[in-house]
This record gives structure tokens, sequence and C-alpha cells, in this order.
């Protein structure tokens, strides 16, 4: 089996998926790339690109399985822990199983485009609009998603709709009043057991803790989870896998905020 | 007595999964009609199962589940009856992937268009205040916005012409799919096939310049695999409007 998994620094989506491959054990090479130089869009063997292409979750990782590109960190969670015989990230029970993956599409849908939007406006706006015209031109070229690209032209451009602020800071707090709530009976993860929800609501929200501190200042139950989890093995496996001092401040264009309002 | 409970509306997008997956795995249910025309689903009596106010959603015993595609996800895992999900890692995720893809990608873009054509119309004969009154039972607020876009015929043209685009966008890539394997995702009827097929099961109808036996015959061919099967005439007989009729129309256009 030719596998290569490409990710970007510790946070969000890679930061999910690189955890997740560590909590699995499955020996998968890994490759940094520079999601903010459009690398992801110029990788190479990619013989079924379509994950890729249309992704939902916009600059996240992609693992290369024998040329089939794929995506969606908690679907390659899903993947390793599978592929690993079963490590423990998802409930066996039925409905146990449920409430998780209801768990993981709150924070894919809500939490997940808001920070990136957030994160990408406070860490990575100003390194995109520096990027030189013939550049940005070939890198968003490269992007063979027509929304995707207009997420990268918008933070170029400055063109980020206040009202869209103002929603995404409204979702990073419920999303941690959620995790309060979840917690408040003394449990030290999300679902019981530690799982997925774990890995992917972590991974998105550890960075908005600079970004969004009010969202978390009357949730002391969050923050204690927050540092639990950051002291997993698995994620001091993630965080280890760095080539900068503060992943946290490390975005690239994520997912597309719902259409609908 | 039964143990588990439907309430959907008709086999079509998200209430037609559900009932589509009980129907593959031959779970018995008890069915209640919940006429989204009607706003039944934002009446106390629902929203006493479903505070949120979707549709559909399912009783098993004490246990609310609501979401369809985490619905299907459940019934598949919780009842005997054929797996309908692939035994492969890679061809799970491959399904996982695709409903995903249409869940939130190329199914509200379905579904805007839809509104915009069939919803929105038909609503749009009750009187003004009644339907004011009923938006504002809506307990989400996007909810809110999409009816009230929806009623008032709201959509712009530049959101109409991007679910356009996604629309012929999945239709193609859909084709594409179906040219490698037999059914979306992997070789097996899965999860990913009832999911997409609730979507796409009146396309020849709906979208004859995108999908026909000329430009999209592998869909074809799998709409007609599909149509075929026994638990999908028995899911579409339940159907209630002319949306499950389509699907009679669309038989005679494809065998």
């Amino acid at each position: 089996m030719g596998a290569v998994l490409y990710h970007g620094e510790p946070n969000g989506a890679s930061l999910t998926v690189l955890a997740a491959l560590a909590e699995s054990g499955l020996d998968i090479p890994c490759h940094p790339i520079d999601l903010l130089a459009g690398a992801r869009h110029r990788l190479p063997g990619i013989t079924e690109p379509i994950a890729l292409d249309l992704g939902i979750e916009g600059e996240g990782p992609v693992l290369v399985i024998d040329g089939e590109a794929m995506t969606e960190s908690v679907f390659l969670a899903q993947y390793f822990d599978e592929l690993a015989g079963g490590c423990g990230l998802q409930p066996s029970d039925a409905y146990a199983h449920w409430e998780m993956l209801m768990w993981c599409r709150q924070i894919t849908e809500r939490l997940s485009p808001a920070a990136a939007l957030l994160g990408n406006l406070a860490s990575s706006q100003q390194a995109i609009a520096a990027i030189p015209a013939e550049a940005f031109a070939s890198l968003t070229a490269s992007v063979v998603s027509d929304d995707l690209r207009a997420r990268w032209q918008a933070l170029h451009d400055d063109a980020i709709d206040a009202g869209q602020v103002a929603d995404s800071q409204t979702k990073v707090d419920q999303a941690v009043a959620r995790c309060e709530d979840k917690l408040a009976d003394g449990r030290d993860w999300l679902m019981g057991d530690f799982s997925i929800a774990d890995l992917v609501t972590y991974s998105w929200l550890a960075g908005m803790e600079l970004i969004r501190p009010e969202a978390f200042a009357s949730a002391p139950l969050s923050r204690a989870w927050l540092t639990r989890v950051a002291e997993r093995p698995c994620f001091l496996a993630a965080r280890a896998m760095a080539t900068t001092s503060e992943p946290f401040k490390t975005w690239a264009p994520g997912p597309e905020i719902n259409r609908w309002g | 007595m039964t143990e588990v409970t439907l309430y959907h509306w008709e086999p079509n997008a998200n209430s037609g999964k559900p009932m589509l997956a009980l129907m593959e795995k031959g779970v018995p249910f008890a069915s209640h009609y919940i006429d989204m025309l009607q706003f039944d689903q934002h009446k106390p009596k629902y929203l006493a199962i479903n505070p949120q106010g979707t549709i559909p959603a399912m009783t098993h015993g004490t246990r609310v589940l609501t979401e369809s595609t985490a619905i299907m996800e459940y019934v598949n895992a919780a009842f005997p009856g054929p797996d309908l999900m692939p035994a492969d890692a890679q061809d799970r995720w491959r399904v996982r992937w695709w409903m995903k893809f249409m869940d939130q990608w190329l199914g509200p873009s379905f579904s805007m268009i839809g509104w915009s054509v069939f919803v929105g119309p038909m609503v749009r004969k009750r009187d003004p205040e009644e339907l004011a009154a009923a938006i504002d039972r809506i307990p989400l607020p996007e909810r809110r916005i999409a009816w009230r876009k929806a009623i008032n015929g709201d959509f712009s043209e530049s959101e109409m012409a991007e679910s356009r685009r996604r629309v012929a966008l999945g239709i193609a890539k859909l084709e594409e799919e179906l040219g490698k394997r037999d059914y979306v995702g992997s070789d097996a009827y899965s999860l990913a096939d009832i999911n997409i097929f609730n979507s796409t099961y009146s396309l020849p109808l709906s979208q004859p310049d995108l999908a026909s036996r000329e430009r999209t015959p592998n869909i074809m061919r799998w709409l007609k695999r599909v149509y075929e099967r026994d638990a999908v005439k028995r899911t579409w007989a339940m159907g209630k409007t002319d949306l499950a009729a389509r699907y009679s129309l669309v038989m005679e256009g494809i065998v």
C-alpha cells in the first residue's frame, strides 16, 4: 500500500488527523506541506483527486493511498481507527456512536468554519495579502474548487463581511458553552470516553483561546478539558511535528460558512 | 408494539434516507407523516419529540434521534439485516465522503432550487399572516432565514446561479464516480446510495439537460439498479404528493 499523509502545522483539521494517526499507532509516513503556499494543490501522484478538489473542509490534510486523495478530518480519523482494528476512538455502542457523530457534525459545520475565519483574519490574512500578484494568481489557478478559491480571494482582498465575523464569534462562544454543558457532570472527555469528538473539538478550539478569550472566561471546565487533551500522548506527538513555535497561530482558508445564512 | 417510530415527510431528500434504510434492513416501524407544507414540524406536538423542529426524527424505545444521515448510520449499526456499509476501511471512508459531499455541498443547492420552484410557490398560496406566524415558530434561526427566503422567493440571482453551478458540477462528478464503481463509493449498495438516490432519483425529470441516457449513462444505469430494489419500491409507495409519483414516470423513462 503506497500511503503518505500530507499535513499542515498541527492546528485545525491537520491537528485532528495527526493526533488520530498517533492514537492509532499506524505506521503511515507524514509529509508536512506549506498550506499557505498552496502546496496542497500541487501534490504528486494523485490519480483520484475528487476529494482533494471538492473537499468541504478547505485547506485540510490529504491522505494519499494508492493514488486516491482522501480528505475530511473526522472521516480520516475514523479511517485510521478502523484500519487499526479499532483503537478506541469510536464508541462501539450504536447510540453512543450516533451521539459522537452528531457532536462532530456540529463542530465541523458550525465551529470549524467560524474558527477558520477568525484564525485566518488574525494570523494569515496579512501573509496572503502579501503574496505577489503573479504568485497569487498562480496559487489560485491551482485551486480546482471555485468556492475554495473564492475564500482565498476574499482573504486576499480583505473582503470579509462584518456580519460573518460577528456570527463566527457567536459560534465559537456557543461551541465553548456546549463543551461546558457536556462537561458539567464531571466527565473527563466530551462523550464520556476519549473519542474523535475530543480530537476534532480540541483541534478547532485550542487556537480560539488566543483569539476569542472571552468565550472561555466563564468556562473553567472547558479550560481544564483543553489542558487534559493537550497532555494526551497523541496530542504531544502531533504537537512535536510542528515546524513553528506557535502552531495555533497557523491558519489557511477553511470550510465554507453555511450558504443558507 | 413497534419499537421504532419514524417522523418523516415524503420519501425524498432527508426524510427518505431513514425510511429507505429501515426498509432495507427489514426493521418494522410506525410511520408518522409530517406534512412539511402545513408546517407540522413546527407545531407543539412534533416539537415535543424534536425541539429543533427538523425532519426526520426517529424514536427507538426512549431514544430520540435526529439528522438523517446519522440516523441511517444508527439504523445500520443497531439492527440486524444486510450491512449497508462496506467492510473495507477505504470504501467506508469514501461512502462517508460522498454523504458529506451531498449533505453539505450539493444537497443544499438541490434544495435551494427545489424550494424556489416547488416549496415556495406551494406555500405562498396560503394566508400571509398565517405564514408569518408559522415562520416565527421555527426554533432554529438558520431555518427561519431559509423558510423566509423560500416563501418570499428571496433567493438572489447569484445564490441561484451558484446552486445551479454546483448541481451541474455535482452531477458530472457523480457520473464520473459511477463510471469507476458499481455503486457510490464502493462496489456494493450502501448508505451512500440511499443518501444520494434520495436527492437524485428524479434528475431525469427535473434536470433533463444535465442527466439523461445520452449525457449521464452511468447515473442512469445506477438509478435503474436502485429503482428496481424492492425496498425502494415499498418506500416510494409511502409518498403522498406528486414527488413520489415521479418515481413511476422516471421508471418508465429508464426501463
